[in-house]
Formats: structure tokens, C-alpha cells, sequence
């Protein structure tokens, strides 16, 4: 167990000026689950593979603990990896694969055993100990690369997307059990993924990545509640949360004719008048047509659970630039009467609003 | 109501024999009857000649030229159908020749794989400065025709005492094929996965294990296409052998036929020599229906994705 720091990890790759990661300043707790998300290209892959020493480190430096990892081979950083394609050695049977660490660590063959077999039974894979990953479903070859993972008892665990190649029901399954299994062990963990649901139901904090650049690394609430910039707040989120490109004048900003009351901390954050609010989909209230936002709906989403309704703002004015404007996504409770072409009103419900500088793309202080 | 009554015994659905092809596959263009025909007209010349071969083996040189593609008969008249083969492995020094042969060819193409094994890993996955262009070098040997380094050669290993001797052939054949092996090899070896090296590696095998453990178990089909197809062709060589070996005992099959044309010619023993013939080329025949599918996955492995 022990605690992973990045230190200004730079990683440059060959033939492009521009660093993959950039000075990436990090500090992960002992036993906490942390999840990098970002976009395809946006560096959390290679963060992890300098973690698992499988990428050198151009700039800055990696810690395990107190130990300077940042120049060590990988087999001596005491890690694990599990990786997206599990990279079981196709020739071994089950148990010859959670083993081989093991084996190649000049374990004794009894204790070995005995420390496989605990390992499958963790993860309910005793009955295929004998077979080959080949006649593995899936679900059952993921399973057998955390077998990898855990029988070593590692300081580290990597996770490279392990679940983006089981089928959407799976994935929810595996994600629980991973997520529980990592806290039973409590091993720190650096988890890589693209998909922001799996970051925001696994991770203790989620560290949000876009071109190589740290954005925010914050718990799933916070980062949910309180997103430090435009990125983060178009990112976590599903659908994303509308953001409202309009003009601060005076203490106010003011969406589709309805105003928004700037805090006189916010106002002096203001870099122009160019400001851009934030509401979440579940941020509305629907309202009769009249009241509010006037606007029409060009599209229902039904869910069962929820409806999202897409809709136009009649007003104008709402893209101060003159670009056309993005549909608001509405949540609106399941099954609502909602159609096409309705006319409704829009407000925010209070403490909904999250607004930022369209200059700077940060937050605005409340 | 639509409900299935299970008491009325539905008839079996039958499967179509052959699935239907994809609409527009199947139609004869000019373009595909031609090649067809090319094909088959391919196949049956190819399998006209084999048939001759085979045939004319059994044959007295006088059934050979007067009924060619006639089934041989005089010699099982006689009760002695195999008398030329008999005639040729006596008189052709062919025992020795088979020893001779199977051992150097099994030990040459054991040892070419040997080399070429590690020195495909090392160009293709331990990232090597320059693996590229030394692979693109090796590349250019296989564009190089052995004809004509063969009297550099053969001066060469006359400065050092190795012609007419079964090492230096063995080491001739050896530095010959390496560039063809190494180039295969190559090949088999990029298309193993990354991750398998990443995996073992942070398992903490090192890289001689990890090749010895991981990537050599994994690349045993191209290992053995190299191995067979290196085999089939050292088996057949005989420039190199008439060139390096001049005495009876060191010779090879191809080497002791190419003597035993001279002899069997002079005395008109066609049938006999032609049984020679069958005698080194249907082994290698055998062996290639054997390994045929081998061979073609194992080529064509590495050349998709």
C-alpha cells in the first residue's frame, strides 16, 4: 500500500512538439481509487503507462510512496497493470497466467498455488484454473487479468480501460464488483477510462485530462457540482449540461429575456462582458408557455425513468456571436405528456446555475 | 390466433445445402471464365507431368518413348515392378546420398532457425537504434541471386579448407538463408501484440525470458513455416552441391542424381533414372501435402492487420 505522486510529469512523444502530458502535478492517497478520464488523445493513457514505468518521463517525476519510481523498470516498482485487452499469454493455461509473477518472483510451487487459488476464488474462477484463455468468454478473460493483478498483492494497481471490451449489461456488473474489490483490498488504484459514468461510479476522486493538461481533480460530487471550467462542465454529465453563451450587463446576465443575477464576486472574475451560464439538464423547471424562457421543442427523449426534451429558445438573442444556438436539453420526469412542437417556459431552479468566463473558460466565483 | 399448436408436427426446416452467395458474386464475367479456365488449364498440365513422372518411373525406357502416357506394364509382367527404383538406388550411391542429405538439411534448417529466431525479435521488438534499416539490409540479401556470389564464394571457402566438405556446405546453406528466414520472421513477430511484453514485463520477466517464454511459444507457426519451408528448399538445391562437393561420400540427393543423369543417360537406363528423380522429389512432395495448409497461414500470417 502507499500513496502515488505525480510531480510535474512531463512525457513528450516522438516527432510532435506538443507534450502528451504536461507537468502533471497529482497526489493520490493510500488505498484511494482514482479515475482518469478525458477524452481519446488527451493523455490519460500515457500517464498511467509512466506510472507502470512502460513510458519514459521526459520532465518532472513519479513517486510510490517515498521511492522515486521515475527511472525504475517497471518489474521493480512493485505494480500491477491490468490492461484494456488483458494481454493474457494466449499459451498459459488460467492459473499459469495469475502465476507467472509469481513464478518468475521464485515463489515456492506450493505457496503459489495456494495464493492462485485465493486469488480465483476472489473472483470466481476456480472451475476454469485448467483452461486457456482462448476458451474464456469475455467476461471471464477479464476476470482472469484482475486475477493477474491481485495475486501479486501490489503496492499499485493500473487499470487501462478493463471494462471497454465487455458488453454494455457486463460492464455495469464488472464496474460494482471492481469497484468493491478494490476497496476490500484497499490498494491504491489509478483507473484509465473515457467514459465519465464509470469515472463517476468507481473513482473516490476523478481527475479530468484534456490535452495533457490536469483540468480538475476533485470527487464525483464535486466535480459534478462544482466544475472548475467549461471543459469539465461539457464533460462530466449526461447529456452534457447546456452552456449558454450571452453578455453580462450590469449585475445580471441575461438568458433567453430572463435575467440571471451576477454576485459582485463573480462580476469582478469577469475578465469581459462575454460570460457563459451553465444549467444542467436537471437544472430546469418547466413553466407554462409565457413564463420564462419561451421555447419549443424539437425533440422528446424517452427513457422511462426520465424524458429529455430538446427545445429552441424563441428569443433570439441567446449566442451573443451570432452562431446558431445549441438546443437546451430539459430533464423532465418520465413518461410526461411532452411532443414535439409544445411550447413550454424555462427556469432555472435556484443554486442551478454554474457560471463561467467565456474568455478564460473558468469558473466565475458564486 | 397465432399460437403454435405443438401437436401438429411441424416438417423439420431443412437447411439449404450450400448457403447462397452474396448477390452479384457469382455470375460468370468473362474476366472469371477465363481465369478459370487458366487455372484448371494450370492444374492439369501440372498434374500431367507429375503423372509422367510417377508413371514413367515403373516404365523400360522403350514403353517411355513409345507409349508416354500409356500406364506402365512390362516390368509388372515380370513381377518386378520396382526394379528401377531398386537399379537407381544402387547405382546412384543414393543410401549415403539420403543420409547425407537428411541430416544436412535437418541440421541447416534447425540452425537458420535458430539464428534467424532471435535476431527477427531483436530487430522487430526490443526497439533496437537502426532496427529498421538493418532490417531493410537483411531485406537486400534476399534480392541478391546466390548464382552470383557462388564463385566469391567457393573461393573463399576454398582459402579455408571448407569445399567439398558437408561443414562448409552447411555453413554455406545456413548464411544463404538467413536473409529470406530473418525477413519471415520479421513478419511473424510484429504481429504479436505489445501488450504481451508490457504484461510480462511488468511481471518482471526479462527480455530474454519474456522471448523464451512468452513470444517464442507464441510465434511457433511461423517458427515452423520457416523451418519447413527452409527444409523443402535446401532439399532441392543443387547448384550449390555440384559447385562445393565433388567427392561420392559427401554427396546429396540433388548432387548424386546430377551425377547418376550422366551415367544413366550413357547407358540409355531411363526408366532408372527417372525413378531417380521420383526418389528425390516425392519425399519433399509428401511432406508439402502434409504441411500444405501450415505453410500458406503460416506465409500469409503477419501480412493482414
Amino acid at each position: 500500500m502507499a500513496t502515488v505522486t505525480f510531480d510535474g510529469a512531463t512525457r513528450y512523444y516522438a516527432g510532435s512538439p506538443v507534450p502528451a502530458v504536461d507537468g502533471l502535478d497529482l497526489a493520490v492517497a493510500d488505498g484511494e481509487f482514482l479515475v482518469l478520464v478525458g477524452p481519446s488523445g488527451c493523455g490519460k493513457s500515457t500517464t498511467l503507462r509512466m506510472l507502470a514505468g512502460l513510458e519514459g518521463v521526459d520532465d518532472g517525476a513519479i513517486r510510490i510512496g517515498e521511492r522515486d519510481v521515475t527511472d525504475l523498470p517497471p518489474k521493480d516498482r512493485d505494480i500491477a497493470m491490468v490492461f484494456q485487452n488483458y494481454a493474457l499469454y494466449p499459451h498459459m493455461t488460467v492459473a499459469d497466467n495469475i502465476g507467472f509473477h509469481l513464478k518468475i518472483a521464485k515463489m515456492p510451487k506450493a505457496e503459489r498455488a495456494a495464493r492462485v487459488r485465493e486469488a480465483a476464488a476472489l473472483l470466481d474462477l476456480e472451475p476454469y484454473l485448467d483452461r486457456k484463455p482462448a476458451k474464456l468468454s469475455g467476461g471471464q478473460r477479464q476476470r482472469v487479468a484482475m486475477g493477474r493483478a491481485i495475486v501479486r498483492r501490489p503496492q499499485v494497481f493500473c487499470m487501462d480501460e478493463p471494462l471497454s471490451n465487455l458488453d454494455a449489461k457486463l460492464r455495469v456488473q464488472t464496474r460494482a464488483q471492481i469497484a468493491s474489490l478494490q476497496r476490500r483490498l484497499g490498494v491504491t488504484t489509478i483507473y484509465v477510462t473515457h467514459d465519465q459514468v464509470e469515472a463517476m461510479t468507481m473513482g473516490d476522486r476523478v481527475a479530468v485530462l484534456k490535452d495533457g493538461v490536469l483540468q480538475q481533480c476533485d470527487t464525483p460530487i464535486g466535480l459534478f457540482g462544482r466544475p472548475a471550467n467549461l471543459f469539465v462542465a461539457g464533460f462530466i454529465g449526461s447529456p452534457a449540461m447546456n452552456l449558454i453563451p450571452t453578455r453580462a450587463s450590469g449585475e445580471s446576465a441575461d438568458v433567453g429575456g430572463t435575467p440571471i443575477p451576477l454576485s459582485p464576486a463573480a462580476r469582478a472574475a469577469l475578465t469581459s462582458e462575454n460570460i457563459v451560464v451553465g444549467i444542467r439538464p436537471e437544472g430546469w423547471r418547466t413553466l407554462p408557455a409565457g413564463d420564462g424562457v419561451t421555447a419549443t421543442i424539437e425533440a422528446v427523449e424517452e427513457l422511462g425513468s426520465d424524458q429529455y426534451l430538446y427545445c429552441s429558445a424563441d428569443t433570439p438573442h441567446l449566442t451573443p456571436d451570432g452562431t446558431a444556438p445549441q438546443p437546451i436539453a430539459v430533464r423532465a420526469p418520465g413518461m410526461s405528456p411532452w411532443r414535439r412542437g409544445d411550447k413550454l417556459g424555462l427556469a432555472p431552479q435556484p443554486g442551478a446555475v454554474h457560471l463561467f468566463d467565456a474568455e478564460t473558460g473558468a469558473r466565475l466565483p458564486d | 390466433m397465432s399460437t403454435v399448436d405443438s401437436r401438429v408436427s411441424v416438417a423439420p426446416r431443412k437447411p439449404p445445402r450450400k448457403p447462397k452467395p452474396a448477390p452479384g458474386s457469382r455470375g460468370l464475367s468473362p474476366l472469371r471464365v477465363l481465369g478459370m479456365a487458366f487455372v484448371w488449364l494450370f492444374t492439369a498440365v501440372n498434374l500431367l507431368v507429375l503423372y509422367w513422372l510417377v508413371s514413367a518411373a515403373f516404365k523400360t525406357p522403350i514403353e517411355i518413348f513409345t507409349k508416354p502416357f500409356a500406364l506402365p506394364a512390362h516390368w509388372f509382367e515380370r513381377g518386378d515392378p520396382f526394379r528401377n527404383f531398386a537399379y537407381a538406388w544402387d547405382n546412384a550411391g543414393f543410401g549415403r546420398a539420403f543420409l547425407v542429405t537428411v541430416v544436412l538439411v535437418a541440421v541447416s534448417s534447425v540452425v537458420i532457425v535458430l539464428v534467424s529466431a532471435p535476431a527477427a525479435y531483436a530487430l522487430t521488438r526490443l526497439g533496437a537504434r537502426g532496427a529498421d534499416g538493418m532490417t531493410n539490409f537483411v531485406a537486400i540479401g534476399m534480392g541478391v541471386p546466390f548464382q552470383t556470389v557462388v564463385i566469391p564464394l567457393f573461393i573463399g571457402m576454398a582459402e579455408v579448407n571448407l569445399t567439398n566438405d558437408l561443414f562448409g556446405m552447411f555453413l554455406v546453406y545456413v548464411a544463404l538463408s538467413l536473409p529470406f528466414t530473418v525477413f519471415l520472421l520479421t513478419g511473424f513477430f510484429k504481429s504479436l501484440p505489445d501488450e504481451l511484453e508490457e504484461a510480462a514485463a511488468l511481471d518482471g520477466a526479462s527480455p530474454l525470458r519474456t522471448f523464451r517464454t512468452i513470444m517464442l511459444p507464441l510465434a511457433r507457426g511461423g517458427l515452423v513455416t520457416a523451418l519447413i519451408l527452409n527444409a523443402i528448399g535446401l532439399w532441392n538445391e543443387t547448384l550449390l552441391a555440384i559447385v562445393f562437393l565433388n567427392e561420392n561420400a559427401n554427396f546429396t540427393l540433388a548432387r548424386a542424381l546430377f551425377a547418376f543423369n550422366s551415367a544413366a543417360s550413357y547407358q540409355s537406363e531411363y526408366g532408372g533414372l527417372i525413378a531417380g528423380v521420383a526418389i528425390v522429389v516425392l519425399p519433399m512432395l509428401v511432406l508439402y501435402l502434409l504441411l500444405a495448409r501450415r505453410i500458406i497461414t503460416g506465409l500469409t500470417l503477419g501480412a493482414g492487420k
